[in-house]
C-alpha cells in the first residue's frame, strides 16, 4: 500500500510550512509493528498520524497518557529508542529502521495490569511510603520489591553496544542568544549587524518559535501587509542563515547558565560549552495546562500541541475539539483547528474580559463561545470523550453542561521560560531578556525587544531600548484554581501528584514550597517543573493567609541545571585531548609496533616478542625511543640553587659534564618524580623527568621559582628534543661508527655526558643505564629523529641490533630493581621507603621535602619496597596483595617473568620486619598463595659491572 | 565551577584553563618542630570568605600567580604576581 494511502485518514492537505517531506516515506518499528511516516516526522507525529493516542503510562498509577506539549517539555511521550530509554518521542526525528518501544507498562501499553494501582490510589496518598509499610518488617521488604518493580521510568540495557560517540566542544562568542523565535532571531541579527560574533541556540529543528505553528496572519513590520505567521517564521530563518557571523545551533538545548555567562548546550553530538560576553534570553513563554479532573486523559493537550500537529505535520488532532482557555490565544487555536477541518464544539473561556472583537470573530465562524466558564472534568476511559463545563464560581450541579469532544485543548496563561535566568541566582550581569519571557505580547513588540537586546548585547547601547523591567506575570487565581480539589486533578504529570495531594501536604505542615517539593516530589520529574510550576505556585499562593505568604514565602522552587534531562553519555563525552606522538612515531608503525597509551603519549609496547627484545639488549644491542622523557633546561647563575631547593640531592656542586640522579619530593616527603640532572655548563643544566610528567614538573619548577629574584629560567624542551637509548654489550661499537666522540670506557665513563655529532647531527650523549647495560641516551633535535634512528639501526645491523619497547624496558629495569615513580611508588612513598636514602642530603640548609623527610626519619620506616623472586616461572599480577601468615601485609607493584633467570620476580611493599634478605613472603598466583623469597639486591648484575663496562 | 579568572598576563580566561595551587601558606623554617611541620602539611584555614591562593595558567602562559578569591561566591578581588604587593584594599 502506498504511503499516501496509509495517511489519507489522518493527514490533511499540505500546510504552508509543514516540516514533512511527503516524497520521502520512512518506515520504523513501534512495539513490533511497522509504522510509516515521512521524513521530517518525529516519532510522536508519525505515531499520532497512525492512530496512536496512548503514548506512555504514568509514573505512579500507570494511567494512560497521550501527547500533551508536543515540544519536548512534558513527560507524556517518553519511549525507548533502540537501547536508549526515556527519549521524548515528540522531538526525536524518525529514521529508517528505528526500533521504538513503549515503556513503563506491563504487559502492553494499551492493557497495563499495573494500572490497577490507579484504582487503589486512595491507599497511596502523598508521601505514603513515609507513613506506612514500616511494620511488620516483612511487609516493607515485600512492598519494597513491588515498588522497585513498578517504580522508575524506562530501563537501561546494560549489554547494549553504544555506537554513538559524544564529544565535548567549546565555543566563544560575543553574544549568545537562547531561543530562536522572533525575539531571539531579531536580537541575533541586530547584534551580528553590529559586528558581534553570535551563537543562536534553539531546541526545535527549525527557527521561528511560536510563529512556526500558527496559521494566523501577523504583521512583522509597522505598516507592512499581514502575512501567515509560518511564512514569517520561514523568512526570518532564511535571513539568519545568510549571516556569516551567526553560528546556528538548532535542535540544541541550553540546559545550564553558569557563572560568568557559561552556557551548557546539549546537541546531538554532545555538550557544547559556550562562553559568551553577553547572553540574550529569548526563551519565550510556555502555555500552561489547566486544572480540572482527569486533565491527563489522552486527547487533553495544550492548544500549542494541537497547532503543532496541524501546522508542522499536517495532522488532524481529532474530529471534534473543545478549547479551554484563559487568554486570546485559545481563540486563535480554535480558528486554526477550524481551518484544518476540525469541528470546534466550543471555546470555553474562563475570563470574562476578553475583547468583543475576538469573541465575535470566532462566533462569526459558527463556534460557540462560553465566556466565564471553565472545564471542571474530562470524561472518558483511556481517551477523552466529553468535557463537563460550568460557570466560573458556580457551584450548583444544575449549571454543569456536558459537551462531547475527542480533543480537549488547554490554553492556560503563558508563563515566562525563565529557568536559565534563575539558575544564576542573584548575579544576572551580562544577561538581557527579550520577547515573551520579558512580558512582550504582540509580534511587533517582541521584534522590537529583540532588536533592543541585540544592540545592548553587542555593546552598542547602554540600556536595551524599549525593554521594560521584567514583570512577573500575574494570574487571576480565582479563574485558574478549580472550585474543589479533585484527587484526579493533576498538577504534576511526571510523578502523578494531584492538587489534592498538594493541599494535603500543606495541611500536614509542609508549608514551604521547598519542603513541599521534597515531600510530594512535585517538580522533581523529567519535566523539572515546566508543566507543574504554575499550578504549584498558584496553589501555594492561594494559601496565603494560612501557611504560605505569612513570611513572604516563595512559591517557586530553586532552579538548578540541567533545565532538560541530559544523558550521562553526553556529559561523559570525550574532551578533545589529542595523544602525543614522538618524532619516531612513523618508524614504530612501519616496524609493526603494538602501540599503547602511556600517560599522554602513544608508545610502542613491543615489536613482537618482549622476551626476544630483552635478550637482544642483554646479549647484543637494543634501541628504544625515549623521546617521551620530560626534558627541561634550567639556565642562569642561580640554576644550581634552584635545583638544590627542588631536589633532595645536591646539584650546585655537580661538575660540568657530570650526571647525577635526582629525586623530587613534595614538602611532606612523598616522591613526586625522578630523573637525571646533567650539568651542561656552569650556568646550564639539562633535566629529565618521568615520561608524561613533563608538564606537571615544569609547573613544579616554576612554582619553586616563582616570586623570588633568582636568575634561573626553566625552559620545557620536551617537544624540541627527541631521544633514543642505545644499550647492550655492542652499544659502544654501534655508536662508535657514527660519532667522533670517544666512547671508550676510560674516556666516557658511567654518569658522564658529552656533546657531539652522531650521524652528522648535533647531539647530547648521556651515559646512563636504566636497563642495566652499558648504554647511551642520545638526545637530538626532534626533526632529525628518523635519520638518527635509521642511522643507528643501520650501524648496529652487523651486531644484531633490535628495537625494544616499553614492556621489554620494564622487565629489564625491574631486573635492576630500578623504581618507576607512580608504578612502584604511591601517595605516601618516601625516598627512604624505596631505599634511596643516599639521594637525600640533609646537609643542605633547606629543600622542598626537608621538613617532611625529617619527620618521616624520626617516625621510622612503616613500609619498604623490596625485590622478590618466585620459585618458578610464574608471577603475580601487579597490584595483588602480599601475604604473611595468611594475612595481607603489603602489595606487589611490578612483577614479570625474568627472561634471564627464567623465573618470576618483582617489587613489592612489605613491612620492615619482612624486608630482610632471604625472608619468605607469599604472593597470589591465580588466587593461590605461592611463597617467594625477599631480596634486597637487584636480580641482575647487582654490582653494576655491566652497567659500567 | 565556571567563573572567569583574570590571569595577570593573559586577562580573563575560563577557570578550566588553570591549575589550582591551593592556599598560600607560610612555610616553617627548616628547624621548626615536627608539630609545626605537620600542621603545615595537613591543616588549612579553609576560610569562608576571601582567601589568597596559588593559580597556574596551565593552558596559557603557564605562569603562577596569586588570586584573592571569595570562596563563597568565586568572585576574584585581584590577581597579581608573587613578590608584588597585594593590590586589593581589604580589611
Amino acid at each position: 500500500m502506498p504511503s499516501s494511502e496509509i495517511h489519507r485518514r489522518s493527514r490533511i492537505d499540505p500546510r504552508p510550512a509543514e516540516a514533512i517531506d511527503r516524497s520521502a516515506p520512512v518506515e520504523f518499528g513501534f512495539d513490533g509493528r511497522r509504522i510509516l511516516g515521512f521524513k521530517g516526522d518525529t516519532v510522536a507525529s508519525a505515531l499520532y498520524a497512525d492512530g496512536t493516542r496512548v503514548f506512555s503510562r504514568s509514573f505512579k498509577y500507570h494511567r494512560p497518557r497521550g501527547l500533551l506539549c508536543c515540544s519536548g517539555n512534558c513527560p507524556n511521550c517518553l519511549v525507548t529508542v533502540a537501547d536508549e530509554p526515556n527519549v521524548r518521542a515528540c522531538t526525536r526525528p524518525i529514521e529508517p529502521g528505528l526500533e521504538v518501544r513503549s515503556q513503563n507498562s506491563w504487559p502492553s501499553l494499551g492493557f497495563d495490569l499495573i494500572s490497577l494501582l490507579d484504582r487503589l490510589h486512595w491507599l497511596m496518598p502523598v508521601g505514603f511510603y513515609y507513613k506506612a509499610l514500616h511494620s511488620p518488617k516483612l511487609l516493607w521488604l515485600l512492598a519494597r520489591q513491588l515498588i522497585r518493580r513498578v517504580g522508575g521510568l524506562g530501563s537501561i540495557d546494560i549489554n547494549a553496544h553504544h555506537e554513538h560517540q559524544y564529544s565535548t566542544r567549546n565555543l566563544h562568542a560575543d553574544v549568545a542568544v537562547v531561543g530562536g523565535g522572533p525575539a531571539g532571531i531579531s536580537a541575533a541579527m541586530v547584534a551580528a549587524s553590529q559586528g558581534a560574533q553570535v551563537v543562536l541556540i534553539d531546541d526545535q529543528p527549525a527557527l521561528g518559535g511560536h510563529l512556526r505553528y500558527s496559521s494566523q496572519e501577523v504583521t512583522a513590520a509597522t505598516g507592512s501587509e499581514p502575512k501567515p505567521a509560518a511564512q514569517v517564521a520561514g523568512e526570518l530563518g532564511d535571513a539568519v542563515a545568510q549571516i556569516p557571523n551567526i553560528d546556528l545551533l538548532c535542535g540544541a538545548t541550553a540546559f545550564g547558565l553558569y557563572q560568568d555567562n557559561l552556557l551548557a548546550v546539549l546537541t546531538e553530538d554532545g555538550v557544547v560549552r559556550i562562553r559568551a560576553r553577553h547572553v540574550v534570553l529569548a526563551t519565550g513563554a510556555q502555555e500552561s495546562p489547566l486544572l480540572f479532573d482527569n486533565n491527563d486523559l489522552p486527547g487533553v493537550m495544550l492548544s500549542s500541541a494541537a497547532r503543532r500537529l496541524i501546522s508542522l505535520y499536517s495532522i488532524r488532532p481529532g474530529k471534534r475539539a473543545i478549547v479551554a482557555t484563559e487568554t486570546e490565544e485559545g481563540y486563535q487555536a480554535a480558528l486554526d483547528l477550524l481551518d484544518a477541518g476540525i469541528a470546534v464544539a466550543a471555546v470555553v473561556d474562563a475570563s470574562e474580559t476578553t475583547s468583543d472583537e475576538v469573541v465575535q470573530t470566532v462566533r462569526s465562524r459558527g463556534i460557540e463561545v462560553l465566556t466565564g466558564h471553565r472545564v471542571v472534568k474530562a470524561e472518558g476511559r483511556g481517551r477523552v470523550k466529553a468535557a463537563l463545563v460550568a460557570p466560573v464560581g458556580g457551584s450548583g450541579s444544575g449549571s454543569t453542561r456536558k459537551i462531547r469532544c475527542d480533543v480537549l485543548c488547554m490554553s492556560g496563561t503563558r508563563n515566562p521560560v525563565d529557568a536559565l535566568l534563575h539558575q544564576m541566582g542573584a548575579s544576572q550581569e551580562g544577561v538581557t531578556l527579550a520577547g515573551q519571557i520579558n512580558g512582550a505580547t504582540g509580534l511587533l513588540e517582541i521584534l522590537g525587544q529583540g532588536r533592543g537586546a541585540g544592540l545592548h548585547a553587542a555593546g552598542s547601547v547602554a540600556v536595551p531600548p524599549g525593554n521594560p523591567v521584567q514583570t512577573c506575570q500575574t494570574t487571576e487565581s480565582t479563574i485558574y484554581l478549580p472550585p474543589g480539589v479533585g484527587g484526579r486533578t493533576y498538577v504534576c504529570y511526571c510523578e502523578d501528584v494531584s492538587a489534592h495531594d498538594i493541599e494535603q501536604a500543606i495541611d500536614e505542615g509542609f508549608a514551604d514550597v521547598q519542603t513541599l517539593k521534597r515531600y510530594t516530589t512535585v517538580t522533581m520529574g523529567p519535566c523539572q517543573g515546566k508543566m507543574c510550576g504554575r499550578a504549584l505556585a498558584e496553589i501555594c499562593a492561594s494559601h496565603s493567609g494560612s501557611a504560605f505568604g505569612i513570611g513572604g514565602g516563595d512559591t517557586r522552587t530553586t532552579f538548578r541545571p540541567p533545565y532538560q534531562p541530559v544523558t550521562l553519555a553526553a556529559l561523559a563525552g570525550r574532551e578533545r585531548m589529542p595523544f602525543k606522538r614522538t618524532a619516531l612515531d612513523r618508524v614504530h608503525r612501519d616496524l609493526g609496533a603494538r602501540m599503547v597509551e602511556s600517560g599522554p603519549w602513544l608508545r610502542p609496547h613491543s615489536y613482537g616478542s618482549p622476551a626476544d627484545e630483552c635478550a637482544a639488549v642483554r646479549e647484543r644491542v637494543g634501541i628504544i625511543d625515549v623521546g617521551t622523557l620530560g626534558k627541561l633546561e634550567v639556565v642562569g647563575d642561580d640554576s644550581g640553587q634552584l635545583l638544590d631547593r627542588l631536589y633532595t640531592h645536591r646539584f650546585s656542586d655537580l661538575p660540568v659534564g657530570r650526571i647525577r640522579y635526582g629525586l623530587m619530593t613534595s614538602d611532606n616527603g612523598v616522591i613526586l618524580d625522578d630523573g637525571t640532572v646533567t650539568r651542561l655548563a656552569e650556568d646550564r643544566y639539562f633535566v629529565t623527568t618521568t615520561s608524561g610528567n613533563a608538564d606537571v614538573i615544569e609547573e613544579w619548577f616554576n612554582w619553586g621559582n616563582a616570586g623570588g629574584n633568582n636568575c634561573a629560567h626553566v625552559v620545557n624542551v620536551t617537544a624540541g628534543y627527541g631521544a633514543v637509548n642505545v644499550a647492550g654489550p655492542r652499544a659502544r661499537e654501534t655508536l662508535a661508527k657514527l660519532t667522533d666522540v670517544d666512547l671508550s670506557p676510560r674516556a666516557f665513563r658511567y654518569m658522564r655526558s658529552a656533546q657531539g655529532e652522531v650521524a652528522g647531527v648535533p647531539c647530547l650523549l648521556l651515559r646512563i643505564g636504566f636497563v642495566g647495560e652499558a648504554g647511551w641516551e642520545v638526545h637530538f633535535p626532534a626533526e632529525y629523529g628518523e635519520h638518527i634512528w635509521n642511522s643507528i639501526a643501520e650501524a648496529g645491523r652487523e651486531f644484531g641490533i633490535a628495537p625494544f619497547g616499553l614492556e621489554a624496558q620494564r622487565i629489564l629495569r625491574l631486573e635492576k630493581g630500578h623504581v618507576i615513580v607512580g608504578q612502584d611508588t604511591d601517595a605516601v612513598s618516601t625516598p627512604m621507603d624505596v631505599g634511596s636514602d643516599w639521594a637525600v642530603r640533609f646537609d643542605k640548609p633547606d629543600f622542598i621535602g626537608r621538613g617532611g623527610l625529617a619527620v618521616a626519619t624520626e617516625r621510622g620506616l612503616q613500609q619498604q619496597l623490596v625485590g622478590f623472586i618466585m620459585p618458578g616461572a610464574v608471577a603475580p599480577d601487579d597490584g595483588t596483595p602480599v601475604l604473611s601468615g595468611a594475612r595481607p601485609v603489603g602489595r606487589v607493584t611490578s612483577a614479570r617473568l625474568s627472561p634471564t633467570m627464567g623465573r618470576g620476580f618483582g617489587l613489592a611493599w612489605v613491612p620492615p620486619y619482612l624486608a630482610v634478605e632471604g625472608e619468605t613472603i607469599e604472593v597470589l598466583v591465580a588466587d593461590r598463595p605461592v611463597s617467594a623469597r625477599v631480596t634486597l639486591e637487584p636480580v641482575y648484575d647487582p654490582e653494576g659491572h655491566r652497567l659500567r663496562s | 565551577m565556571s567563573f572567569l579568572l583574570p590571569c595577570p598576563n593573559c586577562g580573563d580566561r575560563s577557570v578550566n584553563e588553570f591549575r589550582f595551587g591551593g592556599e598560600v601558606v607560610s612555610r616553617p623554617t627548616p628547624d621548626a618542630s615536627a608539630e609545626a611541620w605537620s600542621s603545615y602539611f595537613y591543616f588549612r584555614p579553609n576560610v569562608a570568605g576571601e582567601q589568597r591562593e596559588w593559580w597556574n595558567h596551565r593552558y596559557g602562559c603557564r605562569r603562577w600567580f596569586y588570586a584573592l578569591r571569595d570562596t563563597t561566591s568565586n568572585e576574584i578581588q585581584a590577581t597579581y604576581w608573587p613578590g608584588e604587593q597585594s593590590p586589593a584594599t581589604t580589611s
